[in-house]
């Protein structure tokens, strides 16, 4: 396997000291677009400024092409990376001096910056705005004029941070969708910090988990969402705590487990006897009046306990013994006639269902709820 | 008072106190930029000293400049007493903590990510500093402004340590004060007129660049 782009080594970051950020492995591939994926407050800003070299570390080494970066090389590397701050500011001018500043900085010649300015205007559609204030632009366009900056400077690291942060849904899908485009095209080697694990999904090849200062988790998307590993990465992928239990029978990866006096099929590497959480995602989960005759292997009946609204969708709360919840259209709510005391079907696949390793503090509390 | 004498004073009066904000530019601006950027011990102390000699009163500079520069002074031996040089030093004097004050205060304007976001597109730490000059330029400009009309129109410290000598040391100032004593009023009123004049025009041009970066700039805070 070839050897990472950037490596980094036993990093410690302290302000006044208090340790915030302690990443002991980390590693870049050439070309790959990787999600620094945590909640708020989990070091993924600091550790992005820290790759970036405008935050030196209390210790650690960061590695570039299998080199440790010492001093005199951080200035050179410096010149490979761009960061976008997540909020973004502008300089006096217009558009075309904010793009152009950058260049400037690196004192590319005057024919170069033309043409750099020409391409990365086509690919943003940035014409019409190159002669407007960036304070006279919509927030989605602003956004796209901060990441044009970025992408002008044609950088081997490009490191952003939550830039689709605040844009209204419409702005930020298209602007994803073209980001996703171009980053393609160009082969930059991106990391992206974000929070909304939507975007970590749909524009990362590889995901590092943060919480509380540290990379927890690192894996393809698919991977951590089906083997996420402990109850915290299961929720932050989305996936809510089901039930903790008893494997009772193993049988070639498809589980028995016993909890909550439920028996409960789910596909695992555990074992007989072995405690586990089950972890689920509400959208899998399947509404019916009655059991019906299905492939589907879990089924629990259920009353609905709560029906709140939730994006374009409805959030069914139900208790079947345990908390379950599910996303449903509002057409099918009515179609089933669900409302608080209903009774209903909940099925879920033992596919769409995650075994970790089970805890005594299994992190239920926010399901219990 | 002739005409040449009047040319004589005014040209005298704009040579002193440019020369003085020039090197209080030269000397401030870079001072300034290090109280900003860089944090070391005393920089409170520095910045609380710079507020306070913004308030400097013209005649305790003329005084000590005045004491530096007299026959029997540290500085004596330089025969500088009663010549343009001096009245330049203590312009600068006046000049200086204005000049730093202001830029501070307009550098605090800037918002830091910007500094930060300039960084992280690869400006070096002087093209970082060229990017907060440029972002501050409206401040800095509203420094220049008040540090030349604030030794434009001293006469203490001038009249101390340049004595007022017709034809080599006497500026505007020192000649409305000494047309004013003489009794011939007219001349006075002729010399305040062009002062006003002077500090009106200068004042018109710096503002003109202002507007100038105003429009360019069309921020947040302008609409």
């Amino acid at each position: 396997m070839a050897r990472p782009e950037l490596e980094v080594r036993g990093l410690v970051v302290q302000v006044a000291g208090r340790k915030i950020l302690e990443v002991s492995c980390f590693d870049l591939r050439k070309g790959e677009c990787l999600a620094l994926f945590g909640p708020n407050g989990s070091g993924k800003s600091t550790f992005l400024r820290t790759l970036s070299l405008l935050q030196k570390p209390e210790s650690g080494e960061i590695y570039y092409q299998g080199q440790a970066v010492g001093p005199k090389d951080r200035e050179r590397l410096q010149q490979k990376i761009v960061y976008l701050l997540q909020k973004p500011v502008f300089f006096q001018g217009t558009v075309r001096d904010n793009l152009m500043l950058g260049l400037r900085f690196r004192r590319l010649d005057r024919e170069t910056q033309r043409a750099r300015l020409e391409k990365i205007a086509g690919l943003f559609n940035l014409h019409s705005l190159l002669n407007s204030s960036p304070y006279e632009l919509s927030g989605g366009e602003r956004q796209r004029v901060h990441l044009a900056r970025a992408f002008i400077l044609e950088p081997e690291f490009l490191y952003l941070d939550e830039p689709f942060n605040g844009l209204d849904v419409r702005f930020r899908e298209e602007l994803m969708s073209d980001f996703h485009r171009i980053r393609k095209v160009t082969g930059v080697t991106t990391v992206l910090v974000t929070h909304i694990r939507q975007e970590a999904v749909y524009l990362a090849d590889r995901m590092a988990v943060m919480l509380g200062g540290r990379i927890v988790r690192v894996g393809t998307p698919e991977e951590i969402s089906s083997a996420p590993d402990s109850p915290e990465v299961s929720r932050l992928m989305g996936q809510e705590a089901l039930v903790e239990g008893v494997v009772e029978k193993a049988d070639n990866g498809l589980l028995e487990i016993r909890g909550h006096g439920q028996t409960i099929y789910a596909f695992g590497r555990q074992k007989a006897g072995d405690r586990v959480v089950l972890t689920f995602r509400p959208e899998e989960v399947i509404l019916a009046p009655a059991r019906p005759a299905s492939s589907v292997r879990n089924w629990f009946e259920a009353e609905v306990r709560e029906i709140r609204p939730h994006d374009r969708m409805l959030l069914v709360l139900m208790d079947c013994g345990f908390r379950l919840k599910a996303f449903v259209s509002r057409s099918s709510v009515e179609e089933l006639g669900l409302r608080p005391g209903s009774k209903v079907w909940a099925g879920i696949k033992a596919t769409a269902l995650t075994t970790g390793p089970g805890l005594q503090e299994t992190g239920f509390s926010e399901n219990e709820k | 008072m002739s005409l040449r004498e009047i040319i004589q004073v005014t040209w005298l009066s704009l040579l002193v106190s440019g020369s003085a904000v020039l090197l209080a530019m030269a000397a401030g601006l870079p001072a300034a930029v290090l109280l900003y950027l860089k944090k070391f011990p005393g920089r409170r102390l520095i910045t609380a000293l710079v507020n306070t000699g913004m308030g400097l009163p013209p005649v305790v500079v003329g005084l000590l400049v005045a004491v530096l520069f007299w026959r029997t002074g540290p500085l004596g031996f330089l025969g500088m007493m009663y010549t343009p040089v001096a009245m330049v030093i203590a312009q600068f004097i006046i000049a200086l903590p204005l000049v730093v004050g202001l830029s501070l205060a307009a550098f605090e304007q800037v918002d830091p990510e910007v500094l930060l976001q300039a960084r992280a597109l690869g400006a070096s730490g002087l093209q970082t500093v060229r990017v907060l000059f440029r972002e501050s330029s409206l401040g800095q400009l509203a420094a220049i402004m008040a540090a030349f009309g604030g030794v434009i129109s001293e006469v203490g410290a001038v009249m101390m340590v340049g004595g007022n000598l017709k034809g080599y040391t006497r500026v505007l100032t020192t000649a409305i004060v000494q047309e004013t004593r003489t009794g011939n009023l007219r001349s006075a009123v002729y010399l305040a007129l062009i002062l006003l004049a002077l500090s009106f025009l200068i004042n018109l041009f710096l503002t003109s660049l202002q507007r100038k970066g105003a429009s360019r700039w069309q921020g947040p805070s302008w609409k």
